[in-house]
């Protein structure tokens, strides 16, 4: 048995960014998590081709989570190959985890963090802060939660082993996404509002926009994400057609 | 404007989307800004990329759902509106960038199915190490070719689709903004809905938009 050295661990922090790297329908991140865990490998077995191969095999089979929680993954399994743990025992606990850490990055991050920060950034925009201090303000604040989430988890992996599961119980990360889907909620209603009161100050007829972006707002809600595709073609045609008819008018 | 180097960089935002780190650059509000620096109007930048982040706010790659790539998208349709400036930009931008948005959502369908053919199968035998860091990195590779090959058709198409159509936007300023805001208040409910609904979320709306409201009616 070896013990995981400062540089192997950097490695495969480093190379987790990279997890989705060759995403794929059938594997999924299987082969970006197989990949940023050569370092180990290579370290755990080195001088056993056999074995070394057999281990870069199994970790490239199907394998989901968010990019930024699979380090939790990443940081367990490493510890879990660097104690010898039996290879069966490492298969069920990946695919035991591959569930949670998807379906709760994505709760925590797509639907709460990054639209929550966007959101907070176009306010900015709206308030008349420069371009510049609104691209920083969302790269700085976006990035320190990004870049901590990863960080504690490849820690926490690291520590726990295959006993992730209290650690992210403790963090009780579907309320917390909820506080911060509410943040980004308010945020949306801050951006309606800053964006009418102004087109109301420059110019009162913007208020003959209200009635049909309601009306916009209770479609859009009763449709859901389903509604993207269709309301892409829909504008893209209107505003074809309004080109054509100032062209030939 | 050096049209190799735009490409190059939509290249790096398309990797920044998916492949390398997510750091959120390619996110339009960024990727906007990041272009309007680049044709020397960060404000058109801004604008477009504002559009474009409300068209894009209730879209979350969950699972392995397709999703439309802002980055590139936004690239493109900056680099068509500082050509024009003024309501026929801001039309050819948002058109430009909701147009390549679709195109980059199929062209990342075809790189996950060329990623799948690259990956070593785990069943077969003779997988090496080197060989999954090799499928790996041409996956990332291929990435960046993508988005690179993608924004440099988009550029060209914007200018085409800036001198040929553009000069024939015939709604001012006031009413494009409006007519844009009307679409962008669809994907808003969408959003709204997504995480907790009209009913439970009342308050915080209620609050957040008349409070708004008068911050930007005294503003």
């Amino acid at each position: 048995m070896s013990r995981l050295t400062f540089r192997t661990k950097l490695a495969v922090f480093l190379r987790a960014f990279l997890i989705q790297g060759s995403w794929n329908n059938r594997r999924m991140v299987g082969g970006g998590f197989g990949f940023a865990l050569l370092p180990v490998l290579r370290e755990v077995f080195r001088g056993q081709e056999a074995t070394l191969n057999e281990a870069a095999q199994r970790h490239s089979e199907h394998f989901n989570s968010h990019p930024y929680m699979a380090n939790l993954a990443l940081g367990a399994v490493s510890r879990m190959e660097e104690r010898g743990a039996d290879p069966e025992e490492i298969r069920r606990f990946k695919i035991a985890v591959r569930g949670p850490l998807g379906s709760l990055g994505d709760a925590l991050i797509w639907a709460g963090w990054r639209p929550a920060v966007v959101l907070a950034g176009l306010t900015l925009a709206l308030l008349g802060a420069p371009p510049e201090w609104t691209v920083l303000f969302f790269l700085i604040v976006y990035n320190l939660g990004h870049l901590a989430l990863r960080t504690w988890g490849f820690r926490t992996g690291l520590a726990q082993g295959s006993d992730v599961g209290g650690a992210l119980r403790f963090l009780s990360i579907p309320r917390q996404a909820d506080r911060i889907s509410g943040i980004g909620v308010f945020l949306l209603a801050v951006v309606a509002g800053l964006v009418l009161g102004r087109g109301l100050t420059a110019n009162l007829e913007m208020a003959l926009w209200i009635g049909p972006a309601a009306l916009g707002l209770w479609l859009g809600s009763r449709v859901g994400q389903k509604a993207f595709k269709p309301l892409v073609r829909g504008v893209a045609a209107l505003m074809i057609v309004i080109f054509l008819a100032g062209w030939f008018g | 404007m050096n049209y190799l180097l735009l490409s190059l960089m939509g290249g790096f935002l398309a990797l920044d989307g998916t492949s390398v780190g997510q750091f959120m650059v390619s996110r339009p509000l960024v990727a906007g800004i990041v272009a309007g620096w680049v044709v020397g109007d960060p404000a058109l930048g801004l604008l477009i990329g504002g559009v474009l982040e409300v068209y894009f706010i209730s879209m979350f790659p969950v699972g392995g759902a397709v999703f439309p790539e802002g980055g590139p998208a936004t690239l493109v349709g900056v680099v068509a509106a500082a050509q024009l400036g003024g309501a026929p930009g801001l039309a050819v931008g948002v058109l430009m960038g909701l147009l390549w948005s679709r195109l980059s959502a199929w062209s990342i369908r075809l790189l996950r199915r060329i990623n799948g053919r690259l990956a070593p199968d785990p069943t077969a035998t003779g997988v090496t190490p080197r060989k999954v860091a090799t499928a790996h990195l041409a996956g990332v590779g291929i990435d960046f070719v993508r988005g690179a090959i993608l924004t440099f058709a988009g550029l060209v198409g914007g200018a085409w689709v800036a001198s040929t159509l553009g000069p024939h936007w015939p709604l001012d300023r006031n009413t494009t903004l409006g007519l844009l805001a009307v679409g962008a208040s669809v994907p808003a409910g969408a959003f709204v809905a997504s995480l907790g609904g009209w009913r439970r979320r009342r308050l915080l709306l209620g609050m957040g938009f008349l409070g708004a409201l008068a911050l930007g009616w005294v503003l």
